[in-house]
């Protein structure tokens, strides 16, 4: 029997006086002027409005107030309220005694039919005496000093109940008041809402300018429409879907931020208009469309109308906050994964140099220190991005872009840099390059490597990668100057930086002139981050021009050959193992050794040998050395042994030719007989 | 040439003595590794060229070290070879750590050991606080004790031990290479009350050493002028005394005085060359201010006025201080 409209205010309510006293309250013979407007406590009533009720009333009650005569009654503190006879018959059902300094509800006498009671703007402190007028139907106790809810037990009929602006702390003692249609208890202290659950019939509930800090315990309010909880400190909100008639739902001024806070709202399908301005979350980037994408049955949003175009941008919003959530979610677990390799790559690197000695029971605690789940980041040993044969900037949405993360090595490209750690990101180099990823690489970062084992690769290097201008070396043991004359056989080198961390080299004065000397050919520009000058290629010059004269000219010929030899020989034995003889690559492998023979041959002689392989080298050549000695020691003897027989011919000599010479003499003495014997001699020979 | 001397020897111990048969041996070794290189111009100028690098002294640059060490006359090459190089370094003026001229030493013989330049750096620092900087003639000059007489200092530092320790002088110590290498820091608890060995006795007991010694050692008398200048001496003392001498200076033949070391007209002259072909090089006139102090610019490159083989030879000759003259020097 309640009417809905309680907010509405026109003159229409002459005609409906039937149906039972409006919320509004008019009589058709009251004149225009004390057309009361109650409003439900709006949060921007404009303040003229507020004034014009003001007046409105004073006026009424003024109007009133001369019929009104409070007698002292027997009991010391409570009034006794009278009226007129002629009030009585005129006004029967209304009694409005706002404004009356009243500090205590009077007795009211012989007035049980009173509908309409009115104590707005006084200073009761308790509800008391009314529990005779059975017959209320609207109670206004707004703007006094009440503490309590109370006194109202008996006041079946009640509908309306106005508390608003009171110093309310706690909702109770509401239990008979089934009928209740408007429960107005804004402007208190209200700190949770209770006992209300049985108020079956209510439509309006205002609880705004409260302390509330969260929204609970509504079910059983079956016929809420509208719930106004602005102005309080509201976290979260809950049971709102049990609410099965809730239309309106005003959030005002509160402490949400998050949309999970409020989530029940998406399950209310009776919402169509909700506020949420002054809240945190109304600040926030995704709040339209992440509530217009929750609550599709929102016809209004902080008193606006929601149209499709918004509705349609907010799922197009949300779609794409969910991708950007998960890519970063991705790139997040990308980089501690990474981070987690390279710290494991350095561990692997410190144990290699000899520098911490404790090893398995450390590595496995580290892993398992990290956010992610362990297990996960232990187990895997190959690598987890999928980036088999083919090209491999298929999909690439982000510049960053790990392409190979094990537990021991890592590989990765991030635009123009190409960096490794742990040896055994070297063998990534044999992988399938897309032209373009390895077009776009100009700086190639070591980390974690020794330089003996980067050496063995800068040929691959050199074809791969064929823009690679700028090289970083880092932790790889750089520890002669001599390794430098290793980088003279890539194409061109502009800039060079070697970190001192790892690399004892740097600690030498004379390194960086000797790299400049050494890779003059390359014209370097910048030296760890500083520019190279004139000044410091002459001097340069200066210190190695001398080392670099006596490298080639002063070299026998064939010590020149051999050891350019040897340089060319690796390069293409690497060229053979590898490719097969392709002809192409012969004929490049020709002109780049005319080259490095053109430029700065007295430099050529300047290699690196990886220590190793010089001592396979020493190997080899001990089995030559030992031939040669036997050989030399057989020649040796021979030549002894032909100086001795010598020595021994030129001892024995003399004596000989004597004896020769006197058997000679001796043979001729008789000349006949010799001439005989000569004959004889020669016809015994036929 | 056919001295009778060299008649007395026989044909084997001759060759040893003249390490010929190392050389003979490096030859037919290096003819193998190269054969199919070599084949393309020729055996017979391949000796040449061998024997001629021999004679010139650049037939050690990059080779291993046990091929340098073999001989007195690759270890004398070796030491000038190295001078060459990097006198401009020490021209410079840098001072760097015994790393570092490792490092440098390893440019011109990849697997040098260490241990050969810490001993250097040993004697230049008086064996005190290793990272020191040395300066150039510094270090190559101990390091040429030290490399070119190795052995010999071994056995001396042997002799050395013993004197501290008290031991008979005249007992005959032969140390093995290892044990030289552990005696090498004099017990602190003896040093401490008295500084070094009296330099006579130390004196005759090298004396004997150097008699019987087949390793090659400094000329007796000098050593004895050494030590006839000194009451005590220590171990480091005595080296850094050797490697500052001029006389042993001069008697290795393979650097020149001290006041001469950053002296080389001919490749000074190289030099400027070589700066002259520096990409973008303005002026040369930044050169050395020594090079403008010469008179003469047309020396011929192999003729410059240090013939260092002349004298290398007369060194190895120990028991006789003969005036033997060597048959060729020059090509």
């Amino acid at each position: 029997m309640i009417p809905g409209k309680y907010r509405s205010v026109s003159g229409r309510a002459a005609n409906n006086v039937n149906c039972g006293l409006h919320l509004v309250i008019q009589t058709s013979s009251l004149p225009e002027k004390s057309k009361v407007e109650f409003k439900l406590n709006k949060e921007t009533p404009s303040f003229s409005g507020r004034l014009l009720q003001h007046d409105l009333e004073r006026n009424y009650s003024s109007r009133q107030g001369d019929h009104i005569t409070l007698a002292s009654s027997s009991m010391p503190s409570f009034p006794i309220l009278q009226r007129s006879s002629e009030e009585k018959i005129l006004y029967s059902d209304r009694l409005t005694l706002e404004r009356q300094k009243l500090t205590v509800c009077p007795i009211i006498d012989g007035e049980e039919h009173l509908r309409l009671l009115n104590f707005q703007h006084n200073f009761i402190t308790r509800i008391q005496n009314i529990s005779n007028l059975q017959r209320l139907i609207f109670l206004d106790l707004y703007d006094n000093q009440i503490e309590e809810i109370s006194g109202l037990s008996t006041l079946r009929s009640l509908r309306v109940l106005l508390l608003g602006k009171n110093r309310i702390k706690k909702i109770s003692n509401l239990e008979n008041l089934k009928s209740l249609d408007v429960l107005d208890l804004h402007g208190n202290q209200i700190t949770k809402i209770e006992n209300v659950g049985h108020l079956c019939d209510l439509r309006v509930l205002n609880l705004a300018r409260n302390l509330l800090s969260h929204v609970d315990n509504l079910s059983g309010l079956d016929s809420l429409t509208e719930l106004n909880l602005r102005h309080n400190q509201i976290t979260f909100v809950r049971d709102v879907d049990n609410l099965p008639c809730l239309q309106r739902l005003f959030l005002s001024f509160n402490n949400i931020s998050t949309f999970e806070s409020v989530c029940c709202l998406a399950d209310s399908s009776s919402l169509s208009d909700i506020t949420f301005d002054g809240n945190p979350i109304a600040q926030e980037s995704w709040y339209k469309h992440t509530i217009l994408q929750n609550m599709t049955q929102l016809r209004q949003l902080d008193m606006k109308r929601v149209t499709e175009e918004e509705r349609r941008m907010a799922s197009v919003a949300a779609k794409k906050e969910e991708e950007k959530k998960r890519e970063s979610h991705k790139q997040s677990l990308l980089k501690e994964k990474k981070r987690l390799t390279i710290n494991n790559v350095a561990r692997k690197w410190d144990l290699q140099q000899h520098r911490i000695s404790s090893i398995a029971p450390n590595q496995d605690r580290k892993v398992s220190d990290c956010p992610q789940d362990p297990s996960q980041l232990r187990g895997s040993t190959v690598s987890a991005f999928p980036e088999e044969t083919g090209s491999l900037d298929s999909g690439l949405t982000s510049a960053l872009q790990g392409l190979s993360v094990t537990d021991t090595h890592l590989v990765e490209v991030d635009g123009d840099t190409l960096s490794l750690y742990g040896s055994g990101a070297l063998e990534s180099l044999d992988r399938n390059w897309s032209v373009q990823t390895a077009g776009m690489v100009t700086t190639v970062s070591f980390t974690f490597i020794e330089f003996d084992e980067i050496v063995q690769v800068l040929p691959k290097l050199k074809i791969k990668f064929p823009n690679s201008l700028h090289l970083k070396f880092k932790e790889t043991n750089l520890v002669m100057l001599q390794q430098f004359n290793a980088l003279a056989q890539l194409r061109r080198v502009d800039q060079l930086t070697v970190d001192p961390q790892g690399n004892p080299v740097v600690n030498f004065t004379l390194w960086k002139y000797y790299v400049l000397f050494r890779l003059s050919h390359f014209s370097m520009q910048k030296i760890n981050g500083t520019e190279v000058t004139q000044n410091d290629m002459i001097m340069a010059e200066r210190l190695f021009g001398i080392l670099a004269h006596v490298a080639s000219s002063e070299l026998p010929q064939y010590r020149l050959i051999s050891i350019l030899g040897d340089a060319r020989k690796k390069q293409f034995r690497y060229l053979l193992e590898t490719k097969g003889k392709k002809p192409g690559l012969v004929n490049e492998e020709n002109s780049d050794s005319k080259r490095l023979v053109g430029e700065n041959t007295n430099r050529a002689t300047l290699n690196y040998t990886t220590r190793d392989f010089y001592n396979e080298r020493l190997e080899e050549i001990k089995e030559k050395k030992k031939f040669c000695k036997m050989y030399m020691e057989d020649l040796v003897k021979e030549a002894t042994e032909i100086n001795m027989k010598n020595e021994a011919l030129q001892k024995l000599w003399p004596q000989m030719f004597i004896e020769l010479v006197r058997d000679a003499v001796i043979e001729i003495r008789n000349k006949n007989s010799y001439m005989k014997l000569c004959l004889q001699q020669i016809t015994d020979q036929k | 040439m056919l001295s009778p001397e060299r008649l007395a020897l026989p044909d084997y111990e001759y060759l040893a003595q003249r390490h010929v048969l190392t050389y003979m041996e490096d030859a037919v070794c290096q003819l193998l590794e190269n054969k199919e290189d070599i084949s393309q111009y020729g055996v017979a100028r391949f000796f040449t060229e061998y024997f001629n690098s021999v004679c010139q002294g650049t037939h050690i640059l990059f080779r291993e070290f046990s091929f340098i060490q073999a001989t007195p006359h690759n270890r004398a090459s070796f030491l000038r070879a190295f001078w060459k190089c990097f006198r401009t370094v020490g021209k410079n003026g840098d001072l760097l750590t015994m790393r570092e001229y490792h490092c440098l030493l390893q440019l011109l013989c990849p697997d040098f050991p260490l241990e050969l330049t810490q001993k250097a750096a040993r004697i230049v620092l008086m064996d005190d606080a290793m990272d020191c900087l040395m300066s150039f003639s510094d270090f190559l000059f101990a390091f040429q004790i030290q490399f070119y007489y190795s052995e010999f200092l071994e056995s001396v530092a042997a002799i050395y031990q013993d004197l501290l320790a008290g031991k008979n002088p005249n007992t005959v110590i032969v140390p093995t290479s290892s044990s030289g290498q552990h005696r090498q820091r004099p017990p602190l608890g003896e040093a401490s009350m008295l500084e070094g060995v009296e330099a006579s006795q130390f004196s005759q007991c090298l004396e004997n050493l150097c008699d019987r010694h087949k390793y090659s050692c400094p000329p007796p008398a000098l050593v004895k002028e050494v030590l006839s200048n000194v009451q005590r001496l220590t171990f480091y003392g005595f080296l850094v005394a050797l490697s500052k001498h001029h006389g042993i200076n001069q008697a290795l033949g393979a650097l020149p005085d001290k006041g001469d070391l950053m002296h080389d007209p001919a490749m000074d002259e190289e030099l400027e060359r070589l700066l002259a072909q520096v990409p973008g090089l303005v002026n040369s006139a930044t050169a050395n201010p020594e090079a403008g102090c010469l008179p003469s610019r047309t020396p011929p490159r192999v003729g410059s006025p240090w013939r260092p083989l002349h004298h290398a030879r007369k060194v190895d000759a120990e028991s006789d201080g003969s005036t033997e003259e060597t048959d060729e020097s020059e090509t």
